[in-house]
């Protein structure tokens, strides 16, 4: 049986390259927006801006400069699927097309998907978009067909400075641990990982070291399941019911005791 | 750098351990020996005994050189061994000539020969710049290559007609003159249009905004780009004077997936004396909404 395997993104050391978007894009043979024609957006160096159904990867960047820069630093961090240990989208698939495989990553199979889109609403990270050549909702594979011939996936082979680090889920969270104390050890006390304990859905198969709060990342804090609604929604729909059944039992019995029909309405 | 198969020198990434003073041999690979200091022999005294304790690199340990460093030196030519003057390459110097690769074994205050520019190290302003140079009264370098073209002039220093520092570079989405890269929609999605970098605080005295379209001209020409207003471009301050700094990169051109204005247009036809390379790196420019 294969380990669990995921990522770890060092976002200390990301150069914002964007190797891994290409490689991505390159080995999943995924298109460019518009053919690769866009406008400027003006956000630093990201034109992307989101992960969707044809970017996997993205490179996010955030200026944090002080009004006389004394103050500076050019945050950059390459994001990706989480592929979390209790997943939304898994959660919600109607068809079963999304499954967990045997590396404990969460795979959208394209050929049973039937393009209802309920996982990209119930991706709490934004995670998925529609892919326009498939008309479905995809995402990252962690490159499913690398890892069965025993390739890692094509963004953390193609990351020059091991940002992207790939491997049993294990070993990544030793080896994060060990880049957090090094850091404080050096005096960057505001390092801290993302995603590395069960605490945040089971626990996130890519997670990251982050230096500030996850929110300048654009990432939620606190990541929720669809299934969270379940009871409360279940208790409500069982308590509308109920009310609903004795409003009616009421009514009835309203009209069976009241004087009648009118003479000469016909209902 | 590839001794064995699955063994790249160049890919590795051991530091030296907290509070040794090394040389990060274990870091990557240095062509072609894995030195890291260029003629480190001269980090010893005649001798071979290290001038400093704090910054001893290699040196003669009765037999052999050894130290930090993998030693730039004949590794048992003894520190008083005589050099053979009618011999040729490294048999030539003595074991007190640490530089190895001069044809006299010893380091150099100025090039007597083989540079157009010298003897000795001085500062020129570049050839279109804001200041007079504030050392000498040669404002650039007296040797520099001017191609006397038609359009190719050049503004006198301090013009107040071209009063913004210029810079062009490079991004890793393009490569070179984006002659190849524009035409890979992978590439051009990422970095989809000509833009000028601009500070805020110059984009508030020009009254612009984040992406509004600019023309920065020069005496030789002007291009249209998007403004990319962020603090990462600093103005400088000058004797007491703020001068804006304007930069760019120079990978767009009329054709491809995604065209536009080539930041060539900008720069003059000028050379350093030795190697030709042109000085597109500081000149000056104006700027205004297009």
């Amino acid at each position: 049986m294969p380990q669990p395997m995921g990522f770890f993104t060092d976002t200390t050391v990301c150069i914002g390259c964007k190797a891994c978007e290409v490689a991505c894009k390159e080995w999943n043979q995924l298109p460019a927006r518009n053919g690769g024609v866009g406008i400027l957006s003006g956000d630093s160096y990201d034109n992307t801006r989101q992960l969707d159904g044809i970017h996997w990867r993205h490179v996010k960047f955030i200026e944090q400069f002080s009004a006389d820069r004394q103050d500076g630093r050019w945050l950059m961090m390459s994001d990706v699927c989480k592929h979390c240990a209790h997943a939304g989208c898994l959660e919600v698939c109607p068809t079963g097309a999304i499954i967990r495989t045997e590396f404990d990553t969460v795979v959208i199979q394209s050929d049973t998907c039937n393009g209802c889109r309920d996982c990209i609403g119930a991706c709490p990270f934004g995670v998925i978009g529609v892919n326009p050549v498939s008309g479905t909702p995809q995402k990252c594979t962690l490159c499913y067909d690398r890892m069965k011939v025993g390739l890692e996936p094509a963004c953390a082979k193609a990351c020059p400075t091991k940002s992207i680090n790939f491997g049993p889920i294990a070993d990544l969270k030793e080896m994060a641990r060990g880049r957090v104390g090094q850091l404080r050890e050096a005096g960057e006390n505001r390092a801290y990982l993302y995603g590395a304990d069960e605490t945040m859905l089971g626990g996130l198969n890519s997670f990251y070291l982050l230096v500030d709060k996850p929110e300048v990342y654009g990432l939620p804090p606190d990541p929720r399941l669809p299934s969270r609604n379940l009871e409360p929604s279940a208790l409500w729909s069982t308590l509308g019911a109920v009310v609903l059944s004795i409003m009616g039992v009421f009514h009835f019995r309203e009209r069976g005791s009241g004087p009648g029909r009118p003479e000469g309405v016909d209902v | 750098m590839l001794p064995a198969k699955d063994q790249n020198l160049a890919a590795r990434k051991q530091p030296d351990p907290p509070g040794v003073t090394g040389a990060q041999l274990e870091w990557g690979w240095a062509w072609p020996a894995n030195r890291r200091i260029l003629y480190n022999r001269a980090s010893a005294d005649v001798q071979g005994r290290p001038w400093s304790e704090r910054k001893k690199w290699v040196w003669w340990d009765g037999a052999k050189w050894t130290g930090r460093d993998v030693p730039d030196f004949a590794p048992t030519k003894a520190p008083g061994s005589k050099g053979d003057p009618r011999a040729i390459g490294l048999d030539a110097l003595s074991g007190s000539e640490p530089f190895i690769m001069k044809p006299d074994g010893v380091g150099w205050l100025y090039v007597p020969n083989g540079l157009l520019d010298g003897p000795l190290p001085a500062h020129y302003e570049p050839v279109e710049s804001p200041v007079t140079n504030p050392l000498y009264h040669q404002q650039s370098s007296p040797v520099l290559k001017h191609w006397r073209l038609d359009g190719n002039v050049l503004a006198p220093p301090g013009d107040p007609r071209f009063p913004y520092i210029v810079t062009t570079y490079r991004l890793t989405e393009h490569y070179l003159s984006g002659a190849m890269s524009r035409w890979n929609p992978w590439l051009t999605e990422l970095q989809p249009e000509f833009f000028v970098e601009i500070s805020p605080e110059l984009a508030a005295e020009k009254g612009l905004g984040n992406t509004d379209w600019i023309r920065i001209s020069t005496p030789r020409g002007s291009v249209r780009g998007k403004a990319l207003v962020t603090r990462r471009v600093r103005p400088f301050t000058i004797a007491g004077r703020v001068v804006h700094h304007v930069g760019m990169p120079f990978h767009w051109g009329y054709q491809g997936l995604v065209v536009g204005d080539a930041a060539n247009e900008l720069t003059a036809f000028v050379g350093d004396p030795n190697v030709s390379i042109h000085e597109a790196k500081a000149f000056v420019c104006n700027l205004e909404k297009a």
